[in-house]
């Protein structure tokens, strides 16, 4: 229970920092602070594998990839804001639903599962199981984000490389005469 | 151990904020932020459903985190691309304000 509430509150604190934090840099921060808690309550749910996983991919990769992009890009705190009526009409429908649905979690509540009987049965989604269903019942789906990555991957690359510049015959001649010369003076030599 | 409730209303808080975000923010890359946020608590509220009923069946509570797994590898290449047609954004206009980008439409 304990941990549970310090983690949520830090997830919480960590989350409203993406959101209000002007710096891009600081709310990519923030954001890597909620993913490593995510993980530990993970951790909690017993699936040792995914925190890992989480930890790994999203704590690793996608946010070295943010904070690549955001300073590669140099990109300045947002100067304009959003019109204020616009962001109270936001903050009033964020509000709106996360009470709604608080209140359908809350309104159904079931017999927590027993922990050793869950702990022996996930035994903290251990990779071989994940592997079982992930080659089994989910094949389809491995194999539809193997093509999404593929394509993810290519389209990454032909984004952002620059075209190249169009060779003309005028570039070609110049660089035919530079040639002549050059050997011309390698020959006076 | 506290219920399967609070997990799925902390991840409601969580989606709801990235929510939030995504409709305050104006520049593009702070919207991605806000909307892997939101992933990540569409992942939390997956691993407790998983929890709360594993006690029926392995496969049951087993298939909640491979869904989480291939979220994960999805989230991976949607930011990839995202970042990819970011950069070729800010290399026209050197600016990720959505609203200037107006003109895209069609």
């Amino acid at each position: 229970m304990v941990t549970f509430a310090i983690l949520a509150s830090v997830a919480v604190i960590g989350a409203l920092g993406v959101v209000l934090l002007r710096q891009p840099i600081h709310a990519a921060l923030s954001l890597v602070g909620t993913l490593l808690t995510l993980a530990v309550l993970f951790v909690t749910l017993q699936a040792h594998f995914l925190a890992a996983i989480q930890v790994i991919v999203y704590g690793g990769a996608i946010m070295v990839l943010f904070l690549f992009v955001i300073m590669l890009l140099n990109i300045e705190h947002e100067r304009k804001e959003v019109q204020p009526w616009l962001r109270w009409a936001a903050y009033g429908v964020g509000l709106v639903a996360a009470t709604g649905l608080i209140v359908g979690a809350m309104l159904d509540p079931r017999q927590a599962p027993d922990h050793a009987v869950v702990r022996d049965t996930l035994q903290g989604g251990h990779p071989r199981l994940i592997a079982e269903v992930l080659y089994g019942e989910f094949m389809l789906a491995f194999q539809l984000v193997g093509v999404l990555l593929l394509t993810g991957m290519v389209g990454a690359v032909a984004l952002v490389q620059r075209p190249r510049p169009q060779r003309t015959s005028a570039m070609i001649d110049e660089r035919r005469k530079e040639r002549a010369s050059d050997a011309l003076e390698a020959g006076g030599r | 151990m506290v219920g399967t409730e609070a997990y799925v209303t902390l991840s409601a808080v969580l989606f709801t904020i990235g929510a939030v975000g995504v409709l305050t923010r104006r520049s593009a890359i702070m919207i991605f932020l806000c909307v892997e946020l939101m992933l990540n608590a569409a992942n939390l509220a997956l691993v407790a459903y998983a929890y709360q009923w594993a006690g029926t069946g392995l496969l049951t509570g087993i298939s909640g985190q491979t869904a989480v797994f291939i979220i994960l590898a999805v989230a991976a290449a949607e930011v990839a691309i995202g970042l990819g047609i970011l950069v070729a954004i800010f290399r026209n206009r050197a600016s990720t304000d959505v609203d200037a980008l107006s003109e895209v439409r069609l």
